[in-house]
């Protein structure tokens, strides 16, 4: 596998069919080592499917697969020594306390040392309920308990299937914290969620899977620059005279008016350059009425997707379809 | 021996374990007292001696040991199944690969911790069946001398290793039903239904059936003694002399083990 230096985690050319229905269908995916990545796509595009293929849990059709820098292939099993993972959602036995559920989850694969089980159930927030059998716990206690056992062997690399699913608004900032400070010990934390406001704070890194393909891949910051719009209100008769103004900022093509009547145009750039804007215009002599700012990864999520709502339930109309965004940055990697 | 030992402190702390050695026990306990307390009522009819060599000892032994093997052969199919298919209903299987445990490994391992809890469960089954015999020859006035009897004592540590040898065999038909399954429910009905469905065949096909997985465990506890076994349904499936039934029973036992852990090898794991 060539061009994988310094990647934590990659697929190439990585297909499976589910009979006739292909669900991964030539992924590429490049998750750099130290970092967050939110893996994002609509239901059915293959993101459930890859974190099985990356965890063995089913066998890929074709392609290869690249963990931790060695490839991983059938029987490679023991690279999954050094990853953690939890897959769909929490698996445990019941009729087990917390503490015992990792105690004989941790039997399992690489060794685990005793007091790893403690300082997991203090991570998680679960040492009061250690004893208590898994069956009385809720689907937020369960998962904090399953991100517990995919921490268990300290891995390098974390893949994580919908986090956040059943955890309060105090648990996912736990959650977002801990990732975080996963990430900046030099672990890879790759996280596939729905949450893509979650997405937007926690990941580095960021992949959009769509129909069992990568269409987008990059820096967060880099595609959300691009995504990124400010919006100011001016005279009417002052639009041309505006747009003229800011071309420094921005090419033409990325100055768009609006509204014309009510005088707003649009600038497409990144959204904290909003003061920028502001203060062009003022030099120029044009004083705004109105400012707006904003860059939402939903957007690019529903251009790349082809409008598809990230519950697969239907379309957006008029956002258009992948290729029709103006988004230019990070790798596109769309057929 | 991590994954060993964790296997039995699951299956020491899972109710299914008590419940399922609770019922043979009950069971077991409940017939021999209550035949040994109405045996004597019994006795101006045909069965009533029939039903004092319940607890009249030494036949009691081979009795207790008939009555275990045999219920408990169902019990074991169950419990096998239980055990297997839960690990896939339950996900448990799946958490375990994701951690780079080798499937063939770990189901494997899981079902020596079974054999090793159908032995416990057994030897507890069998002493209690001992106990309630004595308790019943008491109530029906039958004498214990034979509790010592130094032939028969000597002879059953090996009639024990074959009936647990026996029962392991047909908990390991449980388990790898449910393992093909990959679901807790469905294991123990095709199980208890292949169990019934063999019985039920004997009558009409017993040529063939007495090479089957339960006829065998049956007939490969005959003794000279207790001369050829009949299965559930009365069925004359047992043909097979016991030492060429024993062979195939651990026939069975292989065949059995050796396609639940290919299965589980080959197996997509989802849900």
């Amino acid at each position: 596998m060539s061009g994988t230096t310094g990647l934590a985690l990659a697929t190439r050319g990585l297909r499976k069919n589910y009979g006739p229905r292909r669900a991964l269908d030539g992924l590429d995916l490049s998750v750099p080592e130290g970092v967050v990545y939110g893996f994002l796509g609509p239901n059915g595009a293959g993101k459930t499917t890859t974190m099985r293929v990356l965890t063995g849990l089913i066998h890929a059709d074709g392609g290869k697969v690249e963990l931790l820098g060695k490839p991983f292939k059938r029987g490679d099993r023991r690279r999954l020594f050094e990853v953690g993972a939890l897959v769909e959602s929490p698996t445990f036995y019941p009729y087990l306390s917390a503490r015992a559920n990792l105690r004989e989850l941790a039997a399992s694969g690489a060794p685990v040392p005793s007091k790893r089980i403690e300082e997991l159930l203090d991570l998680v927030g679960l040492c009061d309920r250690s004893n208590d059998k898994v069956q009385g716990f809720s689907m937020g206690m369960k998962q904090r308990l399953g991100i517990a056992g995919a921490l268990l062997s300290d891995p390098k690399l974390l893949l994580l299937d919908e986090p956040a699913n059943g955890l309060d608004p105090a648990g996912i900032v736990a959650m977002r914290d801990t990732l975080k400070a996963l990430a900046s010990q030099g672990k890879t934390v790759f996280v596939s969620s729905h949450l893509l406001a979650e997405i937007q704070v926690m990941a580095d890194v960021v992949g959009i899977i769509a129909a069992g393909k990568l269409v987008r891949e990059g820096p967060l910051k880099e595609l959300l620059s691009m995504q990124g719009v400010v919006k100011a209100r001016v005279r009417p008769n002052l639009v041309d005279a505006a747009i003229e103004t800011l071309v420094p900022l921005a090419p033409t093509e990325r100055l768009t008016e609006t509204d014309r009547d009510e005088g707003w145009l649009a600038v497409h750039i990144a959204a904290d350059r909003a003061e920028d804007v502001s203060q062009k215009l003022a030099g120029a002599g044009i004083y705004v009425s109105g400012l707006e700012s904003g860059n939402d990864l939903e957007m690019l999520f529903l251009e790349l997707t082809g409008g598809q709502t990230i519950d697969g339930e239907g379309t957006f109309i008029g956002l258009g379809g992948p290729g029709n965004g103006n988004v230019t940055s990070g790798k596109d990697t769309a057929a | 021996m991590r994954l060993f030992f964790s296997g039995l402190r699951k299956l020491v702390r899972r109710p299914a374990t008590w419940v399922t050695a609770g019922l043979l026990i009950g069971l077991l306990v409940l017939i021999i007292v209550a035949v040994g307390a109405t045996a004597n009522g019994r006795a101006v009819r045909a069965n009533g001696a029939e039903a004092k060599l319940l607890v009249t000892f030494p036949g009691a032994y081979d009795r207790i040991l008939q009555f275990i093997t045999g219920l408990g052969g169902l019990f074991a199919v169950i419990y096998g199944a239980a055990i297997a298919g839960s690990e896939w209903s339950w996900g448990t299987l799946k958490s375990s690969v994701a951690r780079g445990e080798s499937r063939v490994r770990y189901m494997l391992i899981t079902y020596v911790t079974v054999a090793v809890m159908i032995a416990l469960g057994l030897l507890i089954t069998f002493a209690a069946g001992v106990v309630a015999a004595i308790v019943g020859a008491h109530l029906a006035g039958v004498s214990t001398s034979g509790l010592g009897d130094s032939a028969t004592l000597s002879d059953l540590p090996e009639r024990l290793l074959k009936g647990w040898f026996a029962v392991v065999e047909e908990g390991a038909l449980g388990f790898t039903i449910a393992t093909l399954a990959r679901s807790q429910l469905a294991g123990i009905g095709a199980g208890i239904a292949f169990y019934f469905g063999e019985g039920f065949a004997s009558i009409f096909l017993p040529d063939i059936v007495k090479y089957l997985p339960f006829s065998v465990a049956n007939a490969s506890l005959a003794t000279a003694s207790s001369g050829a076994t009949t299965d559930a349904f009365g069925g004359g499936a047992s043909g097979l002399p016991a030492d060429q039934a024993l062979v195939l029973v651990g026939v069975w036992l292989v065949g059995a083990l050796v396609l639940a852990a290919l299965f589980s090898d080959r197996a997509e794991i989802a849900g």
